[in-house]
């Protein structure tokens, strides 16, 4: 194996499932999951030799998110697709149906997925990642503080629309 | 939420803030009770949270993407560098060098790297238990008989770290003994090998893992793991009791 493609398997690929866990939160797809992920894998190495040190988790996941952001530009023939433009699209079947029989993770994981894709990602990135504001503001090319008000705001609605189990 | 204070009670609770900004959100903390409820239903949150999916990435998925980076990378070329360098007059030098480079004892920062590298390559794999077991009678004896070491694996599932195994590892040369350990959705590694006089790396972040070090007599210990700071320090706090 070349240098390069050994060096790109040994520090990029062990953080492939948290690139894969975002897009699964991003598109809430499988398969735009998958493709998404091989797309940013390529992305990443092929831009491997400007990534020059520094948290190669957060460098990767910014490529992922710029795929599924590039995907949803390209399904609506926008040169500029903005998360808040985005619709959501209604989550499988109504979660007020679906979570009685569920558990606490089911419906969780139905809530999480109904957030806005702007609060969503900072709640996916802090909650399931662990990573730090810093590298949060860096992936989703926001200022800190919009971090930090976002993800409160998302806490409380996760919390409101919680609230009868947790 | 109308306390002015909440983002920074946040920041506190992510363990965002330091030192100096700690004690005074946390001195705000406890007079305020609005924040005392935002952390309290924070908190809740949290532990719910844990329980959603980490979506990990499918064994097909890994395949395809190596396959991509192969067909990328194209054809190993063999290296003109290396045949220009063996023909000259550098040749004896060269491989002096190599060979001085090779039994180098690794510096403190190659050892903090060592450390990263062989947890991302047991995460990569999916091998990060040889043995798998959250009972120390079962990890410990484990680890005993095929690292030549018997480190603690004591379980902390009570604090949130459940250990859930052990392997064995090589770092610079020497075997180790490694207890596996599960905080959520995330892995902890706890290394242990034998090292009389080696010096051990400062506490950093390589890779986008944070690694820790320290010594106890003959015995180096390095965790490493993707958790959080706060959750990494308390590890920490946890396995040198």
């Amino acid at each position: 194996m070349d240098d390069r493609r050994h060096r790109f398997e040994t520090l990029a690929m062990p953080h492939m499932d948290a690139a894969y866990n975002l897009a699964r939160w991003l598109t809430r797809s499988p398969v735009e999951a998958d493709d998404i992920v091989q797309d940013a894998m390529l992305r990443a190495f092929r831009a491997f030799d400007g990534f020059r040190g520094g948290d190669i988790k957060a460098w990767l996941l910014t490529i992922v998110r710029n795929c599924w952001l590039s995907t949803i530009a390209g399904s609506r023939r926008r040169a500029h697709a903005s998360l808040e433009d985005q619709e959501l699209p209604a989550a499988d079947a109504s979660p007020e149906e679906t979570a009685i029989q569920a558990g606490t993770q089911r419906r969780m994981d139905l809530l999480i997925a109904q957030l806005a894709p702007e609060f969503r990602e900072v709640l996916v990135l802090r909650e399931m990642e662990d990573l730090s504001y810093r590298e949060i503001a860096e992936i989703t090319g926001t200022p800190i503080g919009t971090v930090m008000s976002r993800l409160a705001r998302a806490r409380t609605q996760l919390r409101e629309s919680a609230k009868e189990f947790l | 939420m109308s306390c002015d204070h909440i983002l920074a009670t946040q920041s506190y609770l992510d363990g965002q803030l330091n030192g100096a900004e700690s004690e005074v959100a946390e001195r705000h903390l406890q007079t305020c009770a609005e924040c005392q409820q935002f952390a309290a239903q924070t908190a809740d949150l949290s532990d719910a949270l844990r329980q959603t999916t980490r979506h990990r990435a499918p064994e097909f998925l890994r395949a395809r993407v190596r396959a991509a980076l192969k067909r990328e990378a194209g054809p190993t070329k063999v290296r003109a560098f290396w045949w220009g360098a063996a023909s000259g007059g550098g040749a004896s030098a060269l491989a002096a060098a190599l060979a001085l480079f090779l039994f180098l004892p690794p510096s403190a920062a190659s050892l903090a790297e060592a450390i990263a590298d062989a947890h991302a390559r047991a995460l990569t794999s999916g091998k990060t238990i040889m043995v798998a077991s959250s009972n120390h009678h079962v990890v410990k004896p484990w680890l005993a008989t095929h690292a030549g070491i018997s480190p603690p694996a004591t379980d902390f599932a009570a604090q949130g770290f459940v250990l859930t195994g052990g392997r064995i590892d090589t770092i610079a040369g020497a075997r180790a003994a490694v207890s596996v350990y599960a905080h959520g959705n995330h892995e902890l590694d706890l290394f242990t090998w034998v090292d009389k006089n080696g010096t051990l790396p400062p506490s950093t972040t390589v890779h986008g893992f944070r690694t820790a070090f320290w010594k106890e007599g003959d015995l180096n210990f390095a965790a490493v793991s993707d958790v959080d700071k706060a959750a990494f320090r308390k590890f920490i706090a946890l396995a040198r009791e």
